[in-house]
């Protein structure tokens, strides 16, 4: 019986034409996380003045972001990425800026050698602490802490503020360089490090009397980030190409270092992949930004590069939103890359909620009774449970309009119909659809001057493609041949052909220049080979 | 031996008259179909040559319907008169000329009495005259009509001499109408139409007029109840004559109603003062109309033709219903005595059954496919006939983009004890299509799209096919590879990889898949071969594990010289691969030449390895053809004939092999063969591959073209039908270029004759069921006035009644009752006076 459809089925079948196969790739082109990081939609925010220094969410919802620019501190919205507000009272080119842990209060250091504590709100300066004789560099609430800042800068000192007084409460000294970065744990209010360009992080605790650092690792370049890991265990710091993870807890001692990128590694951060609650719960990993332009997740778990991506401006710094949801690259040109994904964890929370209700709702639903209209409709949305027998009704053929027009033997109106359609896949499959007819040329020669200005457009534009240039290629001559006196007669399909040559020779020359390489490279190969 | 592969659509089919069995004309025999099942029930054998027509008897009343008679003509000059129903042979009329068509009239008309004496039944033939003594009256060669329409008196089994309608130059089929009146014939630009008498006799004088058209007319019909007549042309038009004949055969008649022409104005459309009211004319086909016919209430005319569209046309208005895209010319189109069923052939062999007004397929009687037509530059390609040793099938290509499979064991039914498991397999295997490239039907002139070659693993799991698609002025033209790998069971084909110009652009020349593993080898006449290995055999280790998929695994090419064929050793280390006229051997898995040996007059297109043995058996086209045996073991001829051979077949694990040669075609041998061979045009060699002279022969027709194969034997297909002796192991099957096929054993000393046993009756009971007004109210009582009378005659009072009432059968005698008072009265003394 079976047979028997699948013989009726032949008869009276119609299929649709369809452009030949492509080869597919043998490695997925895009593995799951990378599909997660290219999901975040790019957003430009250019024309700030130059080179942004340093981001910051603030810690609330609707995190805002801080971008240090010049001798300004923008404020962003991380949703519609438009300018919130603007800080203006710095003297000097803004270095770095810190929000505290309730988001309103906002931190943030100039090459003055000046660190202000502003109101997010008002935009007022609350205290100005000055004791840093050079440029501060680096300036950061501790974590939970609202009382204190950490600060270092050019003069290689790390100083320890009492905000609300203005006043030093310990100068942290060691560094033989300029301090150039550094991070407070995220365990501990207490414990934070510090990076200097005389290539060491050290690791301070204020809560040890001598004022020393209690550890210190050396990088081998002088350090232009440092980041303590979400466990607070493990610390990452960049210098120079490189991107070196150390354990804390184990002394010290380096556990990997990633050499993935081609320039100076500018900034790092912890960036989160994966879904709250789902099989794979939330995985941190550290974004790392180079001057070579290239931004770079790593996956410190399988200690592997899973995403690379290219900006095209060398980058300054790189932060993401603590919700997931944003993720701003700054350039030393003055452009904020950002990027926003689209999450459903927003609404989970929400849909949780009217579960909960829909429940109680659920007990009191109301029979349904013939005098509603939902009485008649019941059942109709139901799904087929897993072991139903399902009816399939016969799938129908969608035909496009050329197929509808083929099928109809209105041949040169199919072809110009996918012309229109700016698929070149398709127009290449009605041509080699024509081929078997006999109908190519026929179609060629009864187009009118407009149809074959399109046809010459679109000759121009894919003959020299590979995959189509083996057919484009011999119709294009025929083209030629055929319609000579109509082109010579119409100016515009003239500048069709200008075009055309133009292409033609473009590709001749790329052909000459692959050959002049081939020419250098088969002796190599050959005495390579000769060699083994 | 089996025999089939035979075309069901080289005559008209007819119905049975109660729409249940389909009786389809193949080759030499009548084969019966169920119309429920599409199946074979059976078959009449005994005509030596093609039957050309078979008609029903029809059934003249509701009642007589399972009557199974019929009639059938033959080109071996026979009429036969069967009984379908056993089938079983009535009778047997010689006329020793060939019939092409035959028409009864008689049969159509209105049932004559039956107290009458039976009139002589006669028949109308067209014949094809091969007597010698037609060419004495024609002096010139070409005029010699070949073709006559006879008149042949059925009853005394003779021709009725001196009567011959027409001489045609060919064998033209006759038409007759629905109603037995009116029969026609086409002669090129004409239509003759012929009256019946009313009354048949031998002397008659038929009346005759002609219609005349100014294109040749392919096929015409006659309206059931007016009298129109309709003829379609070669160029696609359709011509309507209403009221023919009103002058020629109206005095007969005696009811025209008084509108006999008055003048020529009154006449549209008619040509040449023909003698008919009107003619009017139909375009819609783009080519010539092959099928047309009036439905059997005159309201509406089929017509169909090489675009495989069936329109109906509205007779009074012209309006048209269109049944699309049946794949191929329609050839015939069959009504049945049940209004809802009819059947339409088509040129590839199918028979449909159409549900009637609704132009549903409700089933398709399918058999092999034709061998399609190539052109000129790819019929170097072979067969295109792949076959499956193991389970006796055979892959052919067609020409409507697809392969077919047809199981060569289940043309015919074997046995009647596998039948129930056998029968899934045959109500599949001929229906297996797979659809290689997915276009649709175009009723183009000519061929542009080819499925050039076909191969099939060893283990059938496996096929590969090559498509051409030709270019247009150099423009598009296409190769493609096509890998298809099937599921273990249902033999179903899924598409694994398509290579788009595997060989740059030059053609393929040969496909041959690795007897073990899953790799093949596709060589190309623009010099190179390549390997290609299925994927998921490389890389089973992967964790993502993709969808299996073949990759070119190795390249080679030697001299650059077109590669013309290639083929794997039994066990698969060694692949050889002809270059033109050398042969050379290589590693398939290192791609690494272990060997040249020696050279062929003429390019070498088929490569065989014989069995497990070290022999390569080589085969060469061309102006010197030849057919050379080489061993391995000294890389040297063996030994060699100047031979044209069209196939080699090789038994897997026997020493022999065997060839399937074409008679040289010098005009010498020619005539010595025509006189000997009698259209035979090849020989089937058996040789053992150390021995120059063969075991066996046989000789073949249409040989060019056909194809060659050992099958293996399972045990269970055919041991039952040998009765006696040892079931032969392999079986050798030939295939004609029609794709006629026999298998038979290449081994018994004489051929066996395999006990065919006709299947029975595959109709269950349920399935007969009732149409038209039986349907409704049930079959009507056979109104019998015969038996009332019977039922009276004893209960007439009589002055003996002892006589009579008990005189007729048991079941008529009158109720006890009535039969006791008559019979008492009877024995009792009458009292003549009453006693005072």
């Amino acid at each position: 019986m079976a047979e028997d459809l699948q013989l009726q089925s032949y008869v009276g079948k119609s299929f649709p034409i369809k452009p030949k196969l492509k080869p597919k790739a043998k490695t997925l082109s895009q593995t799951p996380e990378s599909k997660y990081w290219t999901s975040f939609k790019p957003h430009q925010i250019p024309n700030l003045v130059s080179s942004i220094q340093s981001l910051d969410f603030s810690p609330n919802p609707p995190h805002l972001f801080a971008a240090a620019h010049s001798t300004s501190l923008t404020l962003f919205s991380s949703k519609t990425f438009t300018q919130h507000s603007v800080i203006n009272s710095f003297k000097d080119v803004v270095t770095c800026s810190s929000f505290r842990s309730d988001g309103s209060l906002l931190a943030a250091s100039d090459v003055s050698g000046l660190v202000q504590v502003f109101d997010v709100k008002t935009r007022t300066p609350l205290r100005r602490l000055r004791s840093h004789a050079r440029p501060v560099r680096f300036v950061k609430y501790p974590f939970l802490d609202k009382l204190h800042l950490v600060s270092g800068g050019d003069d290689g000192v790390v100083k320890y503020w009492d905000v609300a007084g203005e006043s030093v409460l310990s100068n942290l000294l060691g560094h033989k360089d300029y301090v150039r970065c550094g991070d407070c744990s995220p365990v501990n209010s207490e414990v934070f490090v510090t990076g200097s360009y005389d290539h060491t992080v050290k690791l301070w605790d204020v809560r040890v009397e001598n004022s020393k650092s209690v550890m210190e690792v050396n990088h081998g370049k002088p350090i232009e980030d440092v980041m303590f890991l979400p466990s607070g265990g493990l610390l990452a710091t960049a210098g120079g190409n490189s991107v070196k993870i150390w354990d804390l807890i184990g002394g010290g001692k380096m556990v990997y270092s990633m050499e993935n990128h081609n320039k100076t590694v500018t900034s790092i951060c912890t960036g989160r992949v994966g879904k709250e609650g789902g099989d794979e719960a939330m995985q941190y990993r550290i974004l790392s930004v180079a001057l070579d332009g290239y931004m770079k997740v790593f996956n410190f778990g399988k200690m592997k590069v899973t995403h690379s991506m290219r900006f095209p401006a060398p980058l300054m710094s790189v932060e993401f939103s603590p919700d997931c949801m944003t993720r701003v690259v700054g350039s030393s040109n003055g452009i904020i890359f950002a990027g926003r994904t689209k999450k459903k964890e927003n609404e989970e929370p929400v849909v949780g909620n009217f579960w909960s209700l829909g429940r109680v709702e659920e007990n009191r639903k109301p029979t349904l009774r013939p005098s509603y209209y939902r009485y008649f409709q019941r059942g109709q949305s139901e799904k087929p449970k897993e072991w139903d027998y399902v009816v399939a009704r016969p799938k129908k053929v969608k035909l496009g309009e050329h197929d509808k027009l083929l099928k109809k033997f209105r041949h040169k109106e199919a072809l110009v119909s996918v012309l229109n359609g700016k698929n070149p896949e398709n127009v290449v499959a009605v041509m080699e659809e024509l081929v078997p007819r006999r109908k190519l040329l026929k179609c060629v020669s009864n187009l009118d001057n407009e149809e074959l200005g399109l046809l010459l457009g679109f000759m121009q534009k894919y003959s020299t493609a590979p995959r189509y240039s083996g057919l484009l290629m011999g119709l294009m001559k025929k083209v030629l041949e055929t319609r000579a006196e109509d082109i010579k007669s119409s100016d515009a399909l003239k500048g069709h052909i200008r075009n055309l040559k133009r292409s033609i020779e473009e590709e001749i020359r790329i052909q000459q220049y692959l050959q002049e390489i081939q020419g250098i490279i088969s002796p190599l190969l050959r005495i390579a080979g000769r060699g083994i | 031996m089996i025999r089939g592969g035979r075309s069901y659509v080289s005559s008209p089919p007819a119905f049975s008259n109660d729409a249940k069995r389909l009786l389809v004309c193949t080759a030499n025999t009548v084969s019966i179909f169920s119309t429920s099942t599409a199946l074979q029930i059976s078959s009449m054998e005994g005509h030596t040559a093609p039957v050309t027509t078979v008609i029903v008897v029809p059934a003249s009343s509701p009642a007589n319907n399972i009557l199974c008679y019929c009639w059938t003509a033959s080109l071996d000059g026979t009429i036969r008169y069967w009984d379908f129903s056993v089938p079983e042979l009535l009778k047997t009329i010689n006329i020793k000329i060939p019939i092409y068509s035959m028409v009864i009239p008689s049969l159509l008309g209105l049932p004559a009495d039956s107290n009458e004496k039976q009139p002589n039944l006669f028949a109308y033939v067209s014949l094809k005259d091969t007597r010698e003594t037609i060419s004495k009256k024609h002096k010139s060669k070409s005029e010699i009509p070949i073709g006559q329409i006879c008149k042949c008196n059925l009853t005394e089994s003779r021709l009725v001499g001196g009567v011959t309608l027409a001489e045609t130059k060919v064998s033209e089929p006759i038409t007759i109408s629905s109603s037995g009146k009116y029969l026609g014939i086409t002669k090129h630009q004409r239509l003759s139409i012929w009256k019946v008498p009313d009354t048949e006799t031998e002397r008659v004088v038929l009346r005759k007029i002609t219609l005349h058209h100014t294109k040749r007319m392919t096929v015409h019909a006659f309206h059931p109840i007016q009298r129109i007549v309709a003829a379609g042309d070669s160029t696609g038009r359709i011509l309507i004559w209403r009221g023919f004949g009103d002058k020629t055969f109206a005095s007969g008649e005696g009811l025209v109603g008084g509108k006999i022409m008055s003048n020529d104005e009154d006449k549209p459309g008619v040509r040449d003062n023909d003698d008919v009211d009107s003619c009017t004319t139909w375009h819609w086909h783009s080519s010539e109309v092959n099928v047309l016919f009036f439905s059997s209430d005159g309201a509406y005319l089929y017509s169909g033709g090489k675009e495989g569209v069936l329109v109906v046309w509205q007779l009074n208005t012209g309006r048209k219903k269109f049944l699309p895209r049946i794949g191929s010319p329609l050839l015939y189109y069959t009504v049945s005595p049940d209004p809802s069923l009819s059947s339409i052939s088509c040129a590839d062999n199918q028979i449909h059954l159409l549900k009637m007004p609704s132009l549903e397929i409700l089933k398709s009687i399918s058999g092999i496919k034709f061998s399609c037509s190539l052109l000129e530059e790819y019929e170097g390609f072979g067969s295109g006939v792949a076959f499956d040793n193991s389970s006796a099938l055979v892959a052919l290509r067609t020409d409507k983009y697809c392969v077919q499979f047809y199981s060569l064991f289940d043309d015919r039914g074997i046995s009647e004890v596998k039948r129930e498991c056998r029968l899934s397999e045959r109500a599949r295997s001929p229906l297996l299509l797979v659809q290689v490239c997915e276009r649709n039907h175009q009723p183009g002139d000519d061929v542009t799209v080819v499925v050039t070659l076909v191969a099939l693993s060893q283990d059938g799991s496996m096929m590969s096919t090559v498509e051409v698609k030709l270019a247009e002025e150099g423009i598009g033209g296409l190769v493609c590879l096509k890998f298809w790998a099937s599921e273990s069971q249902n033999k179903k084909f899924t598409l694994s990889t398509i290579i788009y110009e595997p060989h740059r652009d030059a053609c393929i020349s040969a496909v041959a898949f690795h007897p073990t593993r899953r790799a093949a080898v596709s060589s190309s006449y623009g010099g190179d071969f390549k390997v290609w290995v299925c994927n998921d055999e490389l890389e089973q280790k992967d964790v993502m594990l993709q969808s299996s998929g073949w990759t070119c695994h190795a390249v080679g090419s030697y001299k650059k010289k077109a590669i013309t064929a290639a083929a794997f050793s039994a066990d698969g280390s060694t692949l050889a691969i002809a270059a033109e006229t050398v042969i050379t051997l290589w590693d398939p898995d290192k791609n690494v030449l272990v060997a040249v040996i020696g050279e062929s007059l003429t390019p070498i297109v088929m490569l065989s390895f014989v069995g497990n043995s070290e022999y390569l058996v080589a085969a060469s086209w061309g102006s010197k053809p030849q057919l050379s045996v080489w061993t391995m073991s000294k890389l040297s001829v063996y030994w060699s004939y100047m031979l044209r051979v069209e196939a080699v077949a090789c038994a897997a694990d026997l020493s022999s092999f065997a060839a399937l040669a074409l008679f040289p075609k010098s005009s010498k041998c020619q005539e010595s063969i025509g006189t000997t061979f009698q259209g035979r045009d090849g020989v089937i060699l058996l040789f053992n591959a150390t021995d120059p002279v063969p075991v066996s022969t046989w000789s073949a027709r249409k040989a060019k073209g056909g194809a060659l194969s050992f099958l293996q034997v399972g045990h269970s297909s055919i041991e039952e039908n040998i009765s006696g002796g040892k079931p032969p192991q392999t079986l050798l099957a030939y295939m004609n270029s029609d794709h006629e096929y026999v298998l038979f054993d290449p081994y018994g000393e004489e051929i066996h004759e395999l006990n065919v046993i006709p299947q029975k009756d595959l109709v269950d009971p349920e399935e007969r069921r009732q149409f038209g007004y039986a349907s409704i109210y049930g079959e009507l009582p056979e109104f019998d006035l015969k038996r009332d009378q019977m039922s009276w005659v004893p209960s007439v009072p009589s002055e003996k009644p002892w006589e009579t009432i008990f005189s007729g059968s048991s079941h008529n005698l009158p109720p006890l009752t009535k039969l006791c008072s008559a019979f008492l009265e009877s024995l009792l003394e009458k009292r003549t006076a009453v006693v005072e």
